[in-house]
């Protein structure tokens, strides 16, 4: 069938049947050894997604012509989630046979990477199977803890051929990068069988900010190597309510769609020592306050966080802290864009006095903290350098939020008659 | 696979038996010490000059990688080829072979491959094995034959090096004491002229080729009883095959090239290198249905220890629904040989730079698995603990599947185990049969995911405190009163014999006579029964059905249980206290079960077989089930033996193993 399709339609001007061909091929190889791998070809998905309820309701139809294979393209990316397939070598001979030449691309176990002396065999990360003109890109995605999947960057080795395929222009693997885990859809798409995304464009979005950063674990060792991890119960004990609070604060967050991301005393934590500072006593998460919503207080509440204080306005300085288990406080700091910066406010209860703590602008990536997929600045070393300033690497006990922070400044006072709204203290 | 790189290469062999030839020679000449003074002040100076160079490359490595990291895709630094080690050409090895009352050595090519000056270490004959066609060492062993049964375990190991392999034989101190007329031909048959006649305290060396010539054999009689025979030095030329010759010729499957990898680098392992009828390294076993565990990762736990490594995961491997997948091998330290047993059986390994010393070591061997395996299998809500010296049932994870949804949904369950401390011979019957006891018996266990993260993992021992984990875990601060799920039947069998802190005497008396499921397909009986609430139930139901004994017989004749088949039978001792194990103590000697410490209680009461039959020990008063004691009844109070210091010294070794 697929065959006399292409000859109809292969030989169609600006239209590529080797493309198709590829694909064709690469599907049957990997069916025939059981590899469940899915289409994550963002410019494939893009135009699937224009028809995706007429592709859905005729999962079987055959098509009239060939609409997405066969723009001339020099690779067709797939995803294969490493736990289902069996690292079978079997099918690399099985692609050689067919006419296939591949590349693996192999590197170090990020899972393993936190643990100082582990050692394990470095994992594929990526595949490029490469057949005349076209090439096939396969992304392996792993699944890290915090219920995600991670896959890794594409560096080349020296030995490695550089001019394999045209590396540069793929669509993944110039950053790790990490993603929610897609539900599949199995559809029919220029008489092919493929797996894809349930969700095309949500996919897409996704794939648009995906950007991962790995935790420096090298710089926390040698951090622990100066500074000695607190181990005592008290440290024990606080970390893990402050893991359960993050936990928390995540789980009320995401389900409002509000993104998130982890500030000051929290982002110093992991950026510097991977983990929670045991004597930080709270929890620190930024907002855009363009993300506001009004139902994030009430959430909290019934997530069974009271609010604690909540300073300022949505206009102006907004600081929000709720009350979680024994003492261990959730401060959301709401962060103001402006053209050269970004900033949050700070309110002191007694006096009325207001602060301001400047940041250079920053875009979000995703890492894995205490079992999370969370946000970070991607630009954290600057982030972290504007709040504690050049000695960020130093711990410091005595901290006193009106006057150490590094980019503090005087804001006046609110007006009195304000007060009732912008210091409420509950 | 294929791309799993040894980090720290386990070499460096030193290039030094030019040197030790001469020392051994010359050493006592007054005239060399002015020169031995130079050598070392040039040899310091060598080695400065070498740390530099080293602290100067690592700086450079470790920018180097930084700044792969900071390129996008490319990383065009360096396009240098590595050059490749020159291949050997050579068709003659020099060996060098020692031996003496207090030093064996081997040297090949002038590469020191064997090197034992250790006192009190080391005795007996020293056996290395070298690769025909490449010259590498394949197996290195000592077999201590001044003492019982190791000559026996000498020839097994020699039986399963093939044929063609070059054999080293040297004997430190005394090799001849046990050396039984078995050995002595098997020598004899290797072409050793003296092996024969070899006696008390001669020194000896031999090289040959298994099934082939003679290269040489030297040899120095002891002139008297007191005295050693004087050191010997055989120096002698190997002439090497061709590498088709050294290898079988196996068809070429993926399998057979793992199998061809791992001959060709390792000795020891018989029939699997076998040329003719290859013993197979893939088992297939039948999957399980509904398997509730086939998703649940699988530690293995291992030392250097490569043989039981490879006996455990053939037993593992073809346990009846074992998921490959899902196994990992954490080594502690970075031992080659046991990883290429991993890779020979196509699975996952990793090694762990070994941190602190002795029972510390080990425990942070099992936190940084432990916490692998879950980063690993993020999804995962359990994971199986194995040691590398352990066999695996064969319904091992039918065992699992059937019982694992009582640790998910019970929370006053620690763990559930596949051994029963004091499932003996003569003690356990009951494959179907399962219990809840208060202690932790570990080898082969499952762990709840949520309490290794929130619990264990955040405060597990730390290097400088020498603590075992296993009595870590048995802790009343960790346990917290919550108890395990083990077999009537151990789904698990203790081989190990040479451990960390184990001795073969100790092993025979506890351990060997263990009783191990080998029934496929068991069907455990009343699973639900298991509950917490259900046990009680469950204990009161068989208490009120057990005819009580006669309490006036020594309960460790025979004849104290009837000779009847399927009963039940309970008896009633005296435990003043919930810690009072004096009586329990001394049943459990005579009965010839574990007695080192209490094991296998559940609020005071233990069950076992006796003669078939199910027997039922309550402690009383201190066991809530005293109430079950007709009145007529006086518990039996067993004394302890008299303090005698040799015995105390026993139980306070054996505590700190399993």
């Amino acid at each position: 069938n697929g065959a006399a399709f292409s000859k109809g339609r292969g030989s169609q001007s600006g239209q590529d049947s080797t493309r198709w061909h590829v694909v064709r091929k690469f599907l049957g190889l990997i069916s025939s050894h059981n590899i469940p791998v899915y289409l994550i070809d963002p410019l494939i998905l893009g135009l699937v997604n224009k028809d995706i309820e007429q592709i859905r309701s005729s999962p079987d139809g055959p098509s009239p012509e060939c609409k997405y294979f066969c723009a001339p393209r020099d690779f067709t990316t797939f995803a294969l989630l490493d736990k289902t397939w069996k690292h079978d070598v079997g099918l690399f001979r099985a692609a050689e046979k067919m006419g296939f030449q591949w590349l693996k691309i192999i590197n170090k176990d990020p899972r393993l990477d936190g643990m100082d002396d582990l050692s394990g065999m470095e994992i594929p990360l990526h595949y490029i199977f490469k057949l005349a003109s076209h090439a096939i890109h396969l992304v392996v995605f792993y699944e890290r803890s915090g219920n995600f999947l991670w896959h890794g960057p594409l560096r080349l080795k020296q030995h490695m051929d550089r001019k394999f395929v045209p590396f540069r222009k793929l669509h993944f693997g110039r950053y790790p990068g990490a993603y929610e885990k897609p539900e599949l859809l199995l559809v029919s798409i220029d008489d092919l069988k493929v797996q894809i995304p349930k969700n095309p464009s949500s996919f897409l979005e996704e794939m648009s900010h995906s950007r991962f950063l790995e935790c420096r674990y090298r710089e926390a060792r040698a951090f622990f190597q100066l500074y000695p991890d607190d181990s005592s119960l008290d440290a024990v004990e606080f970390r893990k309510k402050a893991k359960s609070l993050l936990h928390l604060a995540a789980l009320t967050l995401n389900n409002l769609g509000v993104k998130f991301w982890l500030s000051s005393g929290t982002c110093l934590g992991w950026f510097r020592q991977c983990n929670v500072i045991p004597h930080s006593k709270d929890v620190d998460l930024g907002i855009f306050i363009r993300d506001y919503k009004a139902d994030i207080i009430p959430a909290f509440q019934k997530a069974g966080l009271p609010l604690k204080h909540k300073f300022g306005k949505v206009e102006d300085s907004l600081e929000l802290s709720f009350q979680g288990e024994d003492d261990v406080k959730l401060d959301i700091f709401f962060f103001y864009e402006e053209d050269d910066h970004v900033w949050n406010g700070g309110t002191q209860a007694k006096s009325g006095k207001k602060f301001k703590y400047l940041f250079p602008k920053f875009t979000l990536c995703w890492t894995e903290f205490v079992e999370l997929k969370v946000h970070v600045p991607c630009e954290t070393l600057q982030y972290v350098e504007a709040n504690y300033g050049p000695e960020w690497k130093v711990p410091v006990k005595s901290w006193d939020w009106k006057s150490s922070p590094f980019n503090v400044q005087d804001n006046g006072i609110w007006p009195i008659d304000e007060w009732d709204n912008v210091i409420q203290i509950y | 696979m294929e791309e799993w790189k040894p980090n720290p290469p386990v070499k460096p062999h030193k290039k030094r038996s030019w040197y030790l030839a001469w020392k051994y020679k010359l050493m006592n000449q007054r005239a060399l010490r002015k020169l031995c003074q130079t050598g070392a002040v040039l040899f310091l100076l060598v080695t400065v000059i070498v740390n530099i160079k080293l602290i100067l490359d690592t700086r450079r490595a470790a920018y180097e990688e930084e700044e792969e990291s900071a390129q996008d895709y490319d990383d065009e630094m360096l396009n240098v080829e590595v050059p490749r080690h020159p291949v050997n050409n050579k068709k003659v090895l020099d060996v060098e072979v020692y031996s003496s009352r207090s030093k064996v050595y081997v040297a090949v090519d002038g590469t020191t491959v064997l090197e034992d000056e250790a006192r009190e270490q080391g005795r007996g004959i020293h056996v290395i094995v070298l690769n025909q066609a490449t010259g590498h060492v394949m197996a290195k062993r000592v077999f201590d034959t001044y003492s019982p049964h190791e000559d026996e375990a000498m020839v097994l190991f020699l039986n399963m090096v093939a044929r063609g392999r070059i054999l080293i034989f040297t004997i430190k101190d005394e090799g001849s004491f046990h050396l039984k007329e078995t050995a002595k031909n098997v020598l004899k048959s290797l072409g050793s002229q003296v092996a024969p006649f070899l006696s008390w305290r001669d020194m000896w060396t031999f090289v040959g080729k298994k099934g082939g010539e003679v290269y040489g054999e030297k040899h120095a009689k002891s002139p008297a009883l007191s005295t050693w025979g004087d050191p010997v030095l055989l120096k002698t030329e190997v002439h090497l095959t061709s590498v088709e010759d050294a290898e079988c010729h196996w068809p070429d499957t993926e399998l057979n090239r793992r199998r061809k990898r791992f001959c060709s680098k390792v000795e020891g392992y018989g029939s699997v290198c076998s040329c003719k009828d290859p013993t197979p390294i893939e088992f297939n076993p039948d999957p399980l249905k509904d398997n509730k565990v086939f998703d649940v990762p699988v530690a293995v736990i291992a030392g250097n220890r490569p043989n039981y490594l490879y006996r455990m995961l053939r037993s593992l491997l073809s346990a009846q629904g074992v998921n490959p997948q899902m196994i990992t091998v954490f080594i502690d330290g970075y031992y080659e040989e046991p990883m290429d047993v991993v890779e020979l059986f196509g699975l996952s390994g990793i090694q762990h730079t070994p941190i602190s010393i002795k029972n510390a070591r080990v425990s942070q061997h099992y936190k940084a698995s432990l916490t692998a395996t879950f980063n690993l299998f993020p999804d995962a809500k359990f994971a199986v603990v194995l040691e590398e010296d352990l066999d695996i049932s064969v319904d091992f994870f039918s065992f699992l599947s059937q019982s694992i949804h009582l640790l998910e949904e019970d929370e006053s369950l620690y763990c559930i185990s596949a051994w029963n401390d004091q499932g003996y011979e003569h003690t356990a019957e009951d494959p179907s049969l399962l219990y809840r006891v208060e202690t932790m018996p570990g080898l082969g266990w499952v762990l709840r995911k949520s309490l290794y993260k929130d619990e264990l993992e955040p405060k597990w021992p730390t290097p400088e405190k020498l603590w075992d984990w296993d009595m870590w875990m048995r802790m009343p601060e960790q346990r917290k009163g919550r108890e395990c799920i083990i077999p009537d039947i151990s789904r698990s069998y203790h081989f190990g014999i040479v451990g960390l802190n184990m001795n073969g005497y100790f092993h025979e008396a506890y351990f060997k006579k263990h009783k191990f499921n080998t029934v496929p397909n068991v069907q455990l009986k009343n699973v639900e029964s298991l509950r917490k609430d259900n046990y009680e139930t469950e204990i009161h139901r068989l208490l009120g059905e057990a005819e009580v004994l006669d309490h006036s017989k020594n309960p460790c004749e025979d004849s104290f249980v009837p000779d009847t088949e399927g009963r039940v039978y309970v008896m009633f001792i005296r435990m003043e206290q919930e810690a009072d194990f004096t009586t329990w103590t001394q049943l459990a000697k005579c009965l010839h079960i574990w007695d080192l410490d209490v094991r296998g209680n559940h609020k005071g009461l233990w069950r076992l077989f006796r003669k078939k039959n199910h027997f039922l020990v309550v402690g009383v008063p201190a066991s809530p089930y005293s109430s079950k004691k007709p009145s007529s009844v006086t518990p039996i109070y067993m004394e302890p033996p008299a303090k005698d210091e040799g015995a105390a010294a026993v139980p306070a070794a054996a505590a700190e193993q399993t």
